[in-house]
């Protein structure tokens, strides 16, 4: 079953080719790297993903159906940097998605659902790592616990599919690995389709069942967009029926 | 001794730039001066500014003998101060400045209040101004200043308004607009003593000059004191009644030249001079030719208004024209009633010192050699003898 | 050593600091001495001890005939009305700015109108605001707001177009909508950034109340420095104007102190 159809996609800009003829499909529980080089296109492809920008010619469609004109609740993102919100503590942002999908008026809890929804968000921090650091305001945290943030955010939402922007680019080899890690064990506890950007090959390779590769035709032409050059399967996708994190 | 020409150069550039940045309000430019003009944060920092490097500067500058002795009058926009500014612009300055050997910078402040001001700080020699104001500002503030010319006295120029009320006994228990310690305040004390009443029957709302005749169309205001041209401005509507003025207190609120006594007695063809250049712009302008036609509609110019503008100030202003009468009066005994009239008010009002603990804290010189107040510290003195000079055309 | 970096210490840097300050004073004394050595009543430059009596007299000694201490009810008197028109200029400015700024609609509907009236020199409109509020305390908070609102609204809406898009659509993939965004994402992290708009536009406030006072009043701050300017009172006018330094910059410290209190995470975020 496909989650995402990209049919013959092009991006256009004034006179600029920057994407064409991009066709894919996404299986559920997928983990797909887009990856190639930078300036190629990709985070437009992702930005189209999310319904930021609309594209030029060609359809996108979600289970089906054509994509949202805005970005909505089934395409969860995690962008590199400015995921969270800094004036919510950690807890507070993992709180956030709850809050929005209860109440529309006035965007909190009170009383007893409440506390069951702090509940529910200090087990989502307990999964994530960050426990200790629930208090704190995101600008307290290092690089690779806000991205941690970010994720379980975007989780705590119960995205259709994940889309990831150059996650972890900003991190150090060594959160980098770390994050690596939990990335792969919520994507194997969640079942979550995931489509990832990174310009990094090893860090695609190691995280996706599939990568793809984005390339401008060389010499780089104006009137030619990037378009997909590989397509390599990787491993197997999580294919047992969406079975979301339990919480509580 | 007077300071020197470090101090009068600041002085000359600051009000030259003065009054080409000086903002007016509205179209009609024919705001009288002599009351407190609006200023702006700017002039007024700027003017601050000056004030303190003049104060610098004259207070430690020894003063210079020079080849030509230069000394400056100030004057604002007032009918009865036209005379000067026109007299400078038609040569009548410099021709008596020439046969006593002296220059004279005739300078136009924008702000009356600040020209009283900078003449107290020492940056003027002679200045156009009230008698009231003389005793409350330079002479209170301990600069010794001689009146030389008896100019004129407010013959209507100074009213009280009431918003459709007729009579002067119906300002009991009102809110009157006006600007507070200025000759209008005098007026209308004078106006009460007149009518039995009080301060405390009455409010009074401190209301700047430039705004009184658009606070007047507003509801709330429903009495009003102020100077021409304003009065004509607000006797326009219907609803306003000039139920007092100066015309009913003749000889009260006078307009002067003083000029510095210190610099009086050591140069006395200064003050000669003045009064030359005064007495003989007012034959000119006040015959009956076409030539005093011309200078009044220049003058009228010079004051923002035109000849039939100009004219009507002119009507409500009793103007000395003849140098005999000025010295007459100012040697008459009712000038000594008039400012016994005006220390009292200035006294009430707290305006003679903090520490002053009666009006005589300031001694007052009338020709005769007849003192008011405290003789061992006269700082205001009436001389008569320049214009006794002007009337003998001994000058 | 080059001289950017020659660093004083701390003892040396407050010695600095406080340099110019005692310069300043030192002038003024031997200026105020020399005139007042050869005028005893010089009323420009005043000595220490002329002031401090008119700040006995003006502060610590009831007036003859309201019964008021004139400094006392002259500052509450401000005081209310620069609160006043500031508390007004803050609530216009916080709705008409967020608005604006996260609506496109309303964005290019308002942005070029609110530029060019943040252009018009509020003292210049004076004798219309007269026609249209009276010369009365309306007509004053008035002036105060027309001429804070401007400058706040601007602010606050190029504030908001700053925050970064990521959030914004971080947002509605969490679900929310326009009104939750405004709410929980806009408000909360405009609202210190509105505590700087206010803090910088103190000082215009307190021009605009002092010129409004100076124009109709019977008491205030600014009414007493422009009345007893006409017999050219400097040992009052002087301590008065020291007094409102003061007064703004004890606010401007006490907003500083609120913006800390009611928002730890917005010194972070800042640097970030």
């Amino acid at each position: 079953m496909n989650v995402i159809e990209v049919k013959d996609v092009w991006q256009i800009y004034d006179n600029r080719i920057v994407l064409e003829r991009l066709n894919i499909n996404i299986a559920e529980g997928s983990f797909v790297s887009i990856v190639g080089p930078s300036g190629c296109g990709k985070t437009t492809l992702l930005r189209m993903l999310m319904s930021e920008e609309h594209a030029s010619r060609g359809s996108i469609l979600l289970d089906g159906k054509p994509l949202s004109r805005e970005p909505t609740v089934d395409r969860g993102v995690v962008f590199q940097r400015y995921s969270v919100f800094p004036h919510l503590t950690v807890l507070g942002n993992i709180l956030l998605p709850l809050e929005l999908r209860s109440s529309r008026v006035c965007g909190k809890f009170f009383g007893a659902r409440r506390r069951s929804a702090i509940e529910d968000a200090r087990t989502m921090l307990e999964h994530v790592g960050l426990r200790a650091a629930a208090p704190l305001y995101p600008a307290q945290l290092s690089g690779g616990m806000q991205q941690r943030l970010a994720l379980a955010q975007a989780l705590m939402a119960k995205p259709r599919v994940l889309l990831l922007d150059e996650p972890f680019s900003a991190l150090d080899p060594g959160t980098r690995a770390d994050i690596h890690v939990l990335t792969k064990r919520l994507w194997e506890e969640t079942k979550m389709t995931i489509v990832m950007v990174t310009h990094d090959i090893s860090e695609a390779f190691r995280l996706g069942t599939r990568v793809i590769v984005l390339e401008r035709p060389s010499p780089d032409e104006p009137g030619k967009g990037a378009r997909i050059t590989h397509d390599i399967p990787v491993r197997a996708r999580q294919t047992a029926t969406p079975d979301k994190l339990k919480i509580a | 001794m007077h300071g020197g020409t470090k101090a009068r150069e600041s002085m000359d550039a600051w009000v030259r730039v003065s009054s080409l940045t000086y903002p007016r309000i509205g179209e009609d430019v024919w705001f009288n001066d002599r009351g407190l003009h609006m200023l702006t944060r700017k002039s007024f920092l700027k003017s601050g500014a000056a004030i303190a490097s003049i104060a610098a500067a004259s207070g430690v500058a020894p003063a210079r003998s020079e080849a030509k002795k230069k000394f400056t009058l100030a004057w604002t926009i007032y009918v009865g101060w036209m005379p000067w500014p026109w007299a400078a612009e038609n040569g009548i300055v410099k021709k008596w400045a020439d046969k006593y050997g002296i220059e004279i910078d005739v300078v136009e402040v924008n702000d009356y209040s600040t020209s009283i001001n900078q003449y107290t700080s020492g940056g003027f020699d002679a200045l156009t101004i009230t008698n009231m104001d003389t005793l409350a500002v330079p002479a209170v503030g301990g600069v010794d200043s001689t009146s030389i010319i008896t100019g004129d006295y407010s013959n209507g120029n100074d009213a009280v308004i009431l918003k459709d009320k007729t009579s002067f006994a119906d300002i009991k228990g009102q809110s009157i607009n006006i600007v507070q310690y200025s000759v209008s305040q005098y007026l209308l004390d004078r106006g009460l003593q007149l009518h039995g009443m009080t301060e405390r029957d009455v409010k009074v709302v401190n209301t700047s000059d430039a705004d009184m005749a658009a606070a007047y169309l507003t509801p709330e205001v429903t009495a009003v004191v102020t100077w021409n041209p304003i009065v004509e401005q607000i006797m326009q509507n219907k609803s306003a009644h000039n139920v007092f003025n100066s015309s009913q207190i003749p000889g009260e609120i006078l307009d002067l030249v003083i000029v510095n006594t210190k610099t009086l007695n050591a140069h006395p063809e200064f003050a000669k001079a003045l009064c030359g250049i005064w007495y003989e712009t007012l034959g000119i302008m006040l015959a009956d030719t076409d030539k005093a036609k011309a200078a009044q509609t220049e003058m009228g110019k010079l004051s923002g208004t035109d000849y039939a503008g100009f004219a009507s100030q002119l009507a409500t202003t009793h103007l000395f024209s003849d140098p005999a009468n000025a010295a007459d009066f100012t040697r008459g005994s009712s000038l000594i009633t008039t400012m016994e009239y005006v220390r009292k008010f200035l006294f009430a009002q707290g305006l003679m010192g903090q520490g002053a603990t009666s009006p005589d804290v300031v001694g007052i010189e009338f020709p005769g050699g007849h003192i008011m107040g405290d003789p061992k510290n006269v700082m205001f003195r009436f001389n008569a003898d320049y214009m006794a000079m002007a009337a003998a055309k001994s000058l | 050593m080059r001289i950017i970096n020659l660093h004083p210490g701390r003892r040396g840097a407050r010695l600095l600091a406080a340099a110019p300050f005692v310069t300043v004073v030192v002038l003024y004394l031997i200026a105020s001495a020399i005139r007042l050595a050869a005028n005893p009543d010089d009323r420009l430059l005043p000595s220490i001890g002329k002031m401090v009596a008119a700040v006995k007299l003006m502060a610590f000694t009831q007036d003859m005939a309201t019964g008021d201490y004139l400094m006392v009810s002259d500052t509450l008197a401000s005081l209310q009305r620069l609160g006043e028109g500031l508390a007004i200029a803050i609530s216009i400015a916080f709705v008409v700015g967020i608005a604006v700024g996260m609506v496109p609609y309303l964005r290019r509907m308002f942005v070029p109108f609110i530029a060019a009236f943040s252009m018009v020199p509020p003292l210049a409109i004076l004798p219309i605001l007269f026609i249209v509020a009276g010369i009365g305390e309306a007509a004053k908070v008035t002036l105060i707001v027309i001429g804070t609102a401007p400058y706040m609204i601007r602010d606050l809406f190029m504030r908001v177009e700053e925050m970064p898009k990521a959030q914004l659509i971080k947002a509605q993939t969490l679900g929310a909508s326009s009104w939750q965004i405004a709410l929980r994402v806009v408000v909360p992290q405009m609202l210190p950034r509105l505590i700087d708009s206010l803090r910088l536009s103190l000082g215009p406030a307190w021009i605009y109340l002092i010129s409004a006072e100076a124009i109709a009043a019977q008491d205030g701050l600014g009414y007493r420095i422009f009345l007893v300017r006409r017999y050219f009172a400097m040992d009052i006018i002087i301590p008065y104007v020291l007094w409102i330094t003061l007064l703004a910059f004890l606010f401007d410290i006490l907003l500083r102190l609120l913006q800390r209190i009611a928002f730890p995470w917005f010194a972070g975020a800042k640097s970030q």
